[in-house]
């Protein structure tokens, strides 16, 4: 046995650097749901690990237990909340990642029967794990004497991410020695996935041991890993959806020697260990501590390309018919007269439409054109003019968290708890493929066009080139980069948190209460590893650390007046940290923290009410959230600057209110039907302050953009993104579901009919720039006294009410003060019906072995043109001349679908 | 129960061996040797030339801003003696006519504008370049003969712009490799103001003669050795900067863009020797083709002063 024990630590420990230049996931959740789901949600050059709706099940809550299930495909949110204010944990242990806020589900990904023991709680709900945020949360426990003792396969097809999918569980639960082991082992795989030019790599597992000392001690320790390497999907405009007769176009690959060869290629690994100990010091108190530590290393390709070269996407806007003229102008250009006076256009046109048409090469990438570029550059001594870099947000976290729980009596009891995390965030690019090229210096190409290359303010690590005094260059020979060496930026963020909390709940007859509280500090630190030469002093080294001290609470108040009717009604108040991701101005280029950065504050409130009709059980609630001070950064590759681009608002303020509910109906104990919804509204309330950052440019040229004159006292004024009332984007704020349940000898059928609306497109601020919108000046007073102004419709199309409201807009009064501002319009997409259904069939068979075959279809109608999210881009339609573009980017948004009628079809066998 | 805790092991090891072997992102470059992105198949014979092309159309050439679609099936064929290598040509190829004993004339080119950045890896210097101007359409821009297509430029004028870039798949074609040209490329060679061009220069100032490759020599108004040639403060509504340039008792334009390293050159206090594009407007103009066409006096030594080479 010892020997076992050995070998199954030392494959613990191997695991780790075993797979250490290996990869990602998928955003599976729990049980089956592994749902196609993509980074489509990110933006194009956003590193944000996933924004893909995690939901906490509770399963007191009849909404949250099946809300995550049932509106997965069309990402939906509960309340709009970002997925940071769910808070997951593994065996006690704290997993939010502390630089997004969000639970990577790709570390779980693959290891669906190894976490199925789970706890799930709502926002405003006692538990014993630790406090949670607004969200809810969620604890998952691996620990190996909590898996049932047999051997598990299970194996799956469908047509989603990945087309294979094998599992094998074994546990042996807890033996007469006191030891308890478990494991599991995944494998997810597709050569192509549903989505053209992607693919899908995966391995997953668990390993968990346990050891029950004795009556009051047990220890365990678990690491688990996935491995895996996937080709993404990319969001593109209705133009090329509609030139490529698919939704489901995918602008991320072309072909290279015959193969489809994907740009955007992730590697993830997040190998983790957690060690626990549970102590049982009496009857009625117990304390739960856990440790662990993960070494993530997360990575994806991108395209780089120097200021000379053409931009190699295929759906680059100069490459898309509409560019050739404004075709949404129906009076001035898109008419048969004008096409007629002048046919060049719809010539070049048509020229454009039928080159996309022509083949599927042609709306690809264009390997061999970069190759062959490349290959050019190098006959003539130049320099490589496309890559493929690779960028890597790897991370290093230790974290402790204790929690001691003690029941006083029947209606009394209390928890406490400490929690701890390092985590150190290593950001950096490596050269993944020089395509061909020989040459690639480090420097910024497109600051090179600003201040000349032979300048330092190009150059993106002066500790690699060396100038004289006059500041010629003498030597960059450090500075050539190579396949596998860094270059463009290396940083670190180092994230230190600590957090105490307790809670009490106290019973006394009908009424319950509970109350929460916590305080914790945070500090934010950036280390440059590069001196950048656009800041020269404030790149390299430290950046000295950001403290805040946070903290907050909860009330949760309910009265049961009849045995079948509750009535909650909860509030609570967080004072944050913001997060690490959006507190440096410019954090691949320099340790300048954003201005106005503070503690973040929220209030939520919630009214709820649980009943039971008969054979009718349900709960609806309402709520409220109103987000204060928030920080929010948004990085971007900007085409109308040709920059990488960092917009970073603060100040912002946002509403979430609305109402959810859901009402099961057992017909008899076969039938079901359930009625389920959620109808809110997500808003910004204010128009936050905006800190602007191009990575090209110098500190002096920044401050530049950064100016909004005030047109009528020439003053400059603070910038601001003009968000007032925009929509929280990319989850629909309408979905309602009716769905009903049937059980009989064995088999399950379920159907559901989905209804989704409000979703709303993911807004640019860039584009609501105040310096980027139109400034009115008042040109008279009315005879009450309010300005007046002059909104007019070239074209005399639009009256100013609709000019406002379209493209937005700011009032200056004849003192220069705004007195009003309007945000151009968000898309908001057409709502659908999706239809889902699942039968199953579980089998026992002789001696406790069991088998059972599901088979999930998802939109089985096959709507092909529900929207789930998308973004706007993020350049204006204007010329600096003030001029319109023939291609207008307002009308021209990126969006991803929900998937086309897909299966998903598993059989597992317990033995 | 040994065996069983074993198996896991083992299956683990394998399965990390076939994770470690099995990446799917693995790729070998492509052969792009006989890559191109102009037609491979000929576009057919010539049958005008650049002077022919402009007598054609010379009420169309002979003002400021104008273009016409030609209809006919007309073949040009010109040798690529300017391109975009430097950045401060902006999707401009000019073209020059081979005369007879396969020499360059540099005297009188048109411009083939095609919508791309970086067009040097596909026509570079010395490519004879066939055009089917079939569909085409030819004209001026700002007095500059041009091969191209019409566009709305970013003050909303209708001007004759570049030809879509996917055109070149069906209405060019590459003869012959560079190098069969590029020693044939001369400059014309102005020493100083009794140069014809400069001397005479309203007899010349015409589309028949316009654009040309030229090397003048002379000094910058402003050289200094520090002032660059076309710092970002200074551009125009063009994205450039004039700077004047004095040959003699003459002054010529130095027209450079802004974001190239040409821009940055500094412009010297002594005489050099400018090479590039000639054009005309109010008065001469010259644009750099790359940071290797200006040189410092001494390094050039002029070949003659009567407008060949």
């Amino acid at each position: 046995m010892s020997k076992s024990v050995k070998l199954v630590a030392m494959l613990l420990c191997l695991s780790t650097p075993m797979w250490a230049q290996e990869s990602i996931d998928t955003l599976s959740q729990q049980d089956n749901s592994d749902f196609t789901f993509t980074e489509s949600q990110l933006d194009d050059d956003n590193d944000a690990a996933q924004t893909v709706s995690a939901i906490a099940s509770s399963k007191n809550d009849p909404f949250l237990s099946e809300v995550g299930y049932r509106f997965s495909p069309m990402r939906f949110r509960v309340r709009g909340y970002d997925n940071m204010y769910e808070h997951v944990y593994m065996n006690g242990l704290q997993l939010n990642d502390l630089e997004l806020g969000r639970f990577s589900f790709s570390m779980i990904g693959g290891m669906n029967d190894a976490t199925r023991n789970q706890e799930g709680v709502a926002g405003f709900e006692y538990n014993n794990f630790g406090l949670t945020g607004i969200g809810g949360g969620t604890n998952y426990d691996t620990r190996a004497s909590q898996f049932a003792a047999n051997h598990k396969i299970t194996l799956s097809g469908c047509n989603r991410n990945y087309v294979f999918r094998g599992m094998y569980t074994y546990a042996t639960g807890i033996m007469d020695n006191g030891w308890a082991f478990a494991g599991t082992i995944g494998y997810r795989w597709s050569h192509e996935g549903v989505i053209e030019g992607t693919f899908y790599n995966s391995l997953s597992y668990l390993l968990s041991a346990e050891k029950k000392i004795n009556e009051q001690h047990s220890i365990s320790l678990v690491t688990f890993g996935s491995p895996t390497e996937r080709a993404q999907q990319g969001a593109s405009t209705e133009e090329a959806y509609w030139l490529a007769n698919s939704h489901y176009y995918n602008p991320y690959w072309g072909y290279q020697n015959g193969e489809k060869r994907n740009s955007r290629v992730v590697r993830d690994f997040e190998p983790t260990a957690i060690a626990s100990w549970e102590y049982k010091i009496d009857e009625s108190m117990k304390l739960n501590t856990a440790a662990g530590a993960k070494y993530s290393r997360y990575s994806t390709t991108a395209l780089g390309w120097n200021g000379d070269a053409y931009d190699p996407r295929p759906d680059y806007y100069k490459n898309l018919p509409s560019s050739i003229f404004d075709v949404y102008d129906l009076k001035n250009r898109n008419n048969p007269e004008f096409l007629e006076d002048n046919p060049y256009f719809l010539s070049q046109y048509n020229d454009l439409y039928d080159y996309w048409k022509e083949s599927k090469a042609n709306r690809q990438i264009n390997w061999d054109r970069m190759y062959y570029v490349n290959q050019t550059q190098n006959e003539a001594g130049g320099e490589a003019l496309y890559y493929q870099e690779r960028r890597h947000n790897n991370q290093f976290v230790f974290a402790l968290n204790s929690t001691l729980n003690k029941t006083i009596d029947q209606n009394n009891k209390y928890s406490l708890g400490v929690q701890f995390n390092h985590t150190t965030g290593m950001h950096y690019k490596t050269m993944q493929d020089l395509l061909g090229g020989e040459l690639y210096r480090d420097y910024d190409k497109f600051a090179a066009n600003e201040y000349g290359r032979f300048g330092k303010d190009a150059w993106n690590d002066l500790n690699k080139v060396i100038f004289d005094r006059d500041g010629n260059l003498l030597d960059d020979s450090k500075a050539h980069i190579h396949e596998g060496d860094k270059f463009g930026y290396d940083y670190n963020i180092l994230v230190n948190k600590a957090k105490l909390w307790g809670q009490y709940q106290y019973n006394y007859g009908i009424w319950n209460l509970w109350g929460a509280a916590y305080g914790e500090g945070t500090t934010i630190e950036r280390d440059g590893k590069m001196q950048n030469g656009r800041a020269p002093k404030n790149s390299y080294g430290k950046s000295g650390a950001a403290k805040f001290l946070g903290g907050g609470g909860k009330v949760l108040i309910s009265v049961r007046p009849f045995a079948a009717h509750k009535i909650t009604l909860g509030a609570s108040w967080d004072s944050q940290a913001p997060l690490a991701r959006n507190a440096f101005v410019a954090p691949r280029m320099q340790n300048n923290f954003v201005d106005n950065l503070t503690l973040e504050d929220i209030f939520s409130g919630e009214l709820g009410w649980q009943f039971r009709f008969g054979s009718a059980t349900g709960k609806i609630s309402g709520y409220y959230t109103k987000f204060m001070n928030q920080v929010e950064q948004t990085a971007f590759y900007n085409d109308q600057e040709n920059r990488f681009t960092y917009l970073t608002m603060t100040g912002i303020d946002k509403v979430h209110y609305g109402i959810e509910g859901a009402i099961v109906y057992q017909v008899n104990s076969e039938l079901s039907f359930n009625l389920m919804g959620s109808i809110g509204d997500a808003k910004y309330t204010n128009n936050p302050y905006a800190q602007v950052n191009y990575e090209g440019m110098n500190a002096t040229t920044n401050e530049a953009l950064n100016e909004w004159i005030n047109p009528v006292t020439g003053d400059n004024m603070p910038l601001r993104v003009i968000a007032k009332d925009v929509k929280v984007g990319s989850t629909p704020l309408t979905a309602l579901s009716l769905g009903a349940n049937y059980n009989v000898n064995g088999w399950y059928f379920e159907l559901n009919l989905n209804y989704y609306n409000r979703t709303y497109v993911g807004y640019s601020a860039y584009r609501r720039l105040a310096n980027i919108l139109k400034n009115y000046n008042a040109v008279g007073k009315d005879e009450t006294g309010r300005p007046i102004f002059n909104v007019e419709d070239p074209d005399g199309e639009r009256d100013p009410k609709q000019i406002l409201n379209e493209d937005g807009g700011i009032m200056f009064d004849q003192e220069g003060k705004v007195v009003k501002t309007y945000s151009p319009r968000l898309e908001k997409y057409h709502g659908g019906l999706m239809l889902d259904g699942s039968i199953g069939r579980s089998i026992r068979l002789k001696d406790g072995k069991a088998m059972s075959i599901n088979l999930s279809l998802q939109n089985i109608t096959n709507n092909r043109n529900l929207r789930t999210g998308g973004f706007e881009q993020n350049r204006d339609d204007l010329y600096s001349t003030g001029v319109a573009r023939a291609y207008k980017f307002s009308k021209n948004s990126k969006y991803y679908y929900a998937n086309a009628f897909n299966f998903f079809l598993n059989v597992n066998y317990r033995f | 129960m040994k065996k069983n805790i074993l198996a896991i092991g083992s299956l683990l090891v394998m399965l990390s061996t076939l994770m470690l072997t099995s990446c799917m992102d693995e790729w070998d470059a492509p052969n792009v040797d006989d890559y191109s992105v102009t037609s491979p198949t000929s576009v057919g014979e010539p049958n005008i030339t650049i002077d022919g092309l402009k007598e054609l159309y010379f009420q169309t050439f002979s003002q400021t801003n104008s273009f016409v679609l030609v209809e006919d099936t007309l073949i040009v064929e010109g040798i690529v003696v300017a391109n975009d290598e430097g950045g401060n040509l902006y999707q401009t190829l000019v073209l020059a006519a081979e005369d007879e004993g396969k020499q360059v004339d540099v005297s009188n080119c048109i411009v083939l504008a095609v919508k791309s950045t970086f067009l040097t890896p596909y026509f570079p210097m010395g490519q004879k370049v066939r055009v089917n101007l079939n569909g085409l359409y030819v004209g001026c821009y700002s007095k500059m003969p041009k091969i191209g297509q019409p566009y709305y430029t970013s003050s909303n004028n209708l001007r004759l712009g570049p030809m879509l870039f996917e055109l070149c798949e069906t209405k060019v074609q590459l003869i012959g490799s560079p190098e069969e040209y590029c020693d044939s490329i001369h400059p014309i060679v102005i020493y100083d103001d009794s140069h014809p061009l400069i001397a005479q220069e309203s007899e010349y100032q015409n589309y028949m003669n316009a654009p040309m490759l030229v090397t003048v020599y002379g000094k910058f108004a402003d050289g200094d050795d520090k002032t660059i040639l076309a710092p970002d403060e200074l551009k125009d509504a063009g994205m450039g900067v004039d700077r004047e340039f004095k040959i003699g008792k003459k002054t010529i334009t130095v027209r450079t863009s802004t974001q190239n390293d040409v821009a940055f050159l500094p412009m010297p206090t002594n005489e050099v020797a400018l090479t590039g594009v000639f054009s005309y407007y109010d008065g001469w103009q010259l644009q750099l083709r790359s940071t290797a066409d200006m040189a410092v006096f001494q390094d050039v030594e002029p070949e003659d002063n009567n407008g060949n080479e």
